[in-house]
């Protein structure tokens, strides 16, 4: 960092301090976040500093100074390639987003949104603070609820197999054939039974959705990852829901009602949260 | 283990892979002047996912010998 540093950090540079950004981690109105701030905070995404408030008109916005040795570009490019290191700044995150959002009304924003400059943030706070005020109000006394549909392959396949009639009557064929037809029968059953626990996954994940969009406000689909298999089974489906803190144990009844329905078949039920509205943030 | 993970490791209990997940994948997109972009964000999702999985072996190990 030395005299090819872009012109608009010389001001950090002159004082004799290292060139900063500012990390900003969630918005919301200004009061009440002044308030949170009159008691303790977390820790911020670099240890050795403190959390702050840019505030703008009646919002504000929680942030921290950080180094740009650290945040700059290209620097930065380079220490999300180190999963350590990412994690660990992407926990910090969280604890500061969530010790907001259990006070007040806020918008989580997503991990690494950095600014050169307070007067940016500021900037950025006014251009779209109709926006941003819409999304406080439209959260303002909800959670973000996550929830995990895991299938049982195993029994979800065997339960297929003995309630199709078709999948009965083959496999019966099969048993009478010779040994080459019996292998292309088989090969048949089991494309056909792996449809089938496709449609049947698809059917009990709508079914759950409906039930629970009845009492949650919201709802989002979210993309299954391909290695988030746990003890659990096989993630067949995931959704969250915005819910009101006020409906919280109507929508955990009807969870736990629905699960029960549905743990025969080979289908278990996971809610996770209370999170920040991470899910409803955007527009 | 280093102190860095001890963050993690308190996490654990939570599913940290939902956590990441959600903070790394999700909220408000605004374009601050420094922003990463969401195929760097699938990457480094990838990288977590391996990561997770020795976090938590490292995790067992920790219960084992009873540091916990």
């Amino acid at each position: 960092m030395s005299a090819r540093e872009p012109k608009k950090m010389s001001r950090e540079t002159k004082s004799g301090r290292k060139p900063e950004g500012f990390y900003v981690y969630c918005i919301a109105g200004r009061e009440s976040l002044s308030k949170v701030f009159e008691d303790a905070l977390p820790g911020a995404i670099e240890s050795d500093v403190a959390l702050e408030l840019i505030a703008q008109e009646d919002l504000a916005a929680v942030v921290s100074p950080v180094p740009l040795s650290d945040y700059g570009e290209d620097a930065l490019q380079q220490h999300l390639t180190e999963a350590t290191w990412t994690a660990v700044r992407a926990m910090r995150h969280e604890k500061v987003v969530e010790h907001f959002s259990r006070r007040t009304s806020v918008v989580p924003l997503r991990f690494g949104t950095i600014y050169l400059e307070r007067a940016r943030v500021e900037q950025m706070l006014s251009e779209r603070g109709a926006e941003l005020r819409a999304i406080i109000e439209r959260l303002r006394g909800r959670e973000e609820w996550g929830l995990n549909i895991y299938s049982d392959r195993a029994k979800l396949l065997e339960n297929i197999a003995t309630l199709s009639p078709s999948l009965r009557e083959l496999s019966e064929s099969a048993d009478a054939a010779t040994p080459g037809q019996s292998y292309l029968i088989r090969k048949k059953i089991d494309t056909m039974r792996a449809s089938v626990a496709r449609e049947e996954t698809k059917r009990v994940a709508a079914k759950v959705e409906r039930e629970l969009s009845k009492i949650g406000d919201d709802v989002r689909h979210l993309r299954v990852l391909r290695d988030e298999a746990t003890e659990h089974g096989e993630l067949a489906a995931k959704f969250a829901f915005l819910v009101d803190r006020n409906r919280f144990d109507e929508f955990r009844s009807a969870a736990e009602r629905v699960a029960e329905d549905y743990t025969s078949a080979g289908f278990r039920l996971e809610l996770t949260g209370p999170w920040p509205a991470y899910n409803f943030a955007n527009g | 283990m280093p102190d860095e993970l001890e963050l993690l490791e308190e996490g654990s209990e939570l599913s940290l892979l939902e956590t990441l997940d959600h903070v790394l994948n999700r909220g408000l997109v605004i374009a601050g002047e420094i922003t990463i972009s969401v195929a760097d964000i699938d990457l480094i999702f990838l990288g977590l996912n391996v990561l997770l999985s020795s976090v938590e072996t490292a995790h067992q190990v920790l219960n084992k010998q009873g540091k916990k």
